[in-house]
């Protein structure tokens, strides 16, 4: 996540509870870190649509990718 | 079968051929085994197609000439179950299905198979020869694969035009083609984006010491970048690209360095010796003299359009090139256009990936240009975002070692 922000010119929170809105954490940036996350498991996600309307916070994503890596 | 009919002048049967080093004319060509018509010749070298072609041209065959890899079993059955024998390298014929009455002077070409299998499209040796002005005196590099529209467009100008010789390009010689083509004083070339992209990035000097008059591109779209890099090697030659396929035959043909061609182009009056060229959507429409045999009328060419400010920019196929990054739009062919605006980019191909929450993002294969050192994608990110829309900018970009290339010259980009 650190990596998107990085390279959008930005920085990352050290607080979980940050508001993805508020840091400018947008979706593309969601979206780009997913790609990473495949590209880094070499495999496809499935992403689960419904649950993604429940990230709001850093804490949010970080725990989706877990999620997704433990799937 | 033999010796009946002779389908167009052959002004340019003295002309030099050069095929496997050795320097030959049309007329001292090898002579092919008689073959049957209709006839499907499947070839392994470029010697046995241009004699497959002048048997064509001299005796008025029905011919359909292919490499042997792009025909396989499936449309061996079909041609055979159409009409065709199959005429393979070693000389072996395979008799037709079907016994028919030959179509004199006919000679079909394969399309490129981009939007699935390829398709039979009829032509002659006239429609064919869209090139009838004269010209002056030139040695063509030949680097197509045999029986596509490329190949006979440079084929066909060899042979109904004086002064017009051809060296012949095998595959295995493709990365070393400048060589061939200094020691034999190759003045003109016509390739692809990627085949001269292949050349440049291999070694600019060996290619710059081509004598060339006359570059031309086609096949591909083509960018502003490539035509580019093209003049800055060779500043006096004329650049030209031409958009062409089997349907349409060769439909616009751009000489001023730009890419694109001129909006005025477009819904102009008809008129015999011109295609019409118009755009339904974002797609090209063509109506040509120069098209294949029963397709008159506007041709949907599956092509996809955009407006650069008076020009008119073919950024790629209709299906794959428009990306849709949640609800916002972008051509593929643009970001590619973009990529390869940098300098530190040799070639780029772009396409979308799945991704969440947006649907698509735009994602980059790139080859870096090895003689301005190393490139990051941040770099080409930051590159882009001052260039691209958001969503335009590739967030994932992989480096390549080589320029992928295909038998076409293309890559599929």
């Amino acid at each position: 996540m650190g990596e998107v922000m990085t390279a959008q010119g930005r920085s990352l929170p050290a607080e979980d509870t940050a508001d993805l809105r508020e840091i400018g954490f947008r979706s593309l940036d969601f979206s780009e870190l997913a790609l990473r996350v495949e590209d880094e498991l070499g495999d496809e996600l499935n992403f689960d649509a419904p649950g993604l309307r429940r990230i709001a916070t850093v804490g949010d994503v970080l725990d989706f990718i877990e999620q997704l890596q433990s799937a | 079968m033999t010796g009946r009919r002779r389908t167009t002048a052959l002004i340019g049967d003295d002309n030099t051929v050069v095929v496997a080093g050795k320097r030959l004319t049309w007329r001292t060509l090898h002579k092919l085994p008689q073959l049957p018509s209709p006839a499907a010749v499947l070839v392994d070298n470029g010697a046995d197609a241009l004699a497959a072609l002048r048997h064509h041209a001299v005796h008025g065959t029905e011919l359909l000439v292919a490499t042997e890899s792009r025909v396989d079993e499936r449309m061996r059955e079909e041609l055979g179950e159409s009409g065709f024998a199959i005429v393979l390298p070693d000389g072996a014929v395979t008799l037709p299905r079907l016994k028919r009455v030959e179509e004199s002077g006919r000679a079909w070409l394969l399309t490129s198979g981009s939007t699935g299998r390829p398709k039979r499209i009829g032509h002659t040796l006239e429609s064919l020869t869209t090139v009838t002005a004269d010209q002056p005196p030139r040695t063509w590099l030949l680097p197509y694969s045999p029986g596509t529209y490329a190949w006979w467009q440079v084929v066909t100008l060899s042979l109904t035009q004086a002064d017009q010789g051809l060296v012949v390009i095998e595959p295995h010689e493709l990365d070393e083609w400048p060589k061939i083509a200094a020691e034999h004083g190759v003045t003109a070339a016509s390739g692809t984006p990627t085949f001269w992209r292949q050349a440049i990035y291999r070694d600019a000097d060996a290619l710059a010491g081509v004598p060339l008059e006359q570059i031309t591109l086609g096949g591909e779209p083509v960018d502003q970048a490539i035509l580019d890099q093209l003049r800055e090697i060779f500043p006096a030659a004329r650049i030209s690209w031409i958009y062409a396929s089997s349907e349409v035959g060769a439909s616009i043909v751009v000489h001023d360095g730009k890419a694109g061609f001129p909006r005025s182009w477009l819904d102009r009056d008809p008129h015999p010796e011109r295609p019409v060229l118009s755009v339904e959507g974002d797609e090209l429409v063509i109506r040509s003299p120069h098209h294949g045999a029963g397709l008159i009328g506007p041709i949907h060419t599956g092509d996809r359009i955009e407006y650069d400010g008076d020009r008119v920019l073919i950024t790629g196929r209709l299906d794959t090139d428009e990306i849709n990054v949640g609800g916002s739009k972008v051509s593929a062919g643009v970001v590619r256009n973009v990529l390869m605006g940098h300098p530190g980019v040799s070639w780029a191909r772009v396409f979308a990936r799945k991704a969440p929450l947006v649907g698509r993002m735009v994602a980059a294969e790139v080859v870096p240009n090895r003689s301005l050192g190393p490139i990051t994608d941040a770099d080409l990110v930051q590159w882009c975002s001052t260039r691209l829309p958001d969503y335009g900018v590739p967030r994932r970009i992989k480096f390549l070692d080589q320029i992928p290339q295909k038998e076409t010259l293309k890559s599929d980009v």
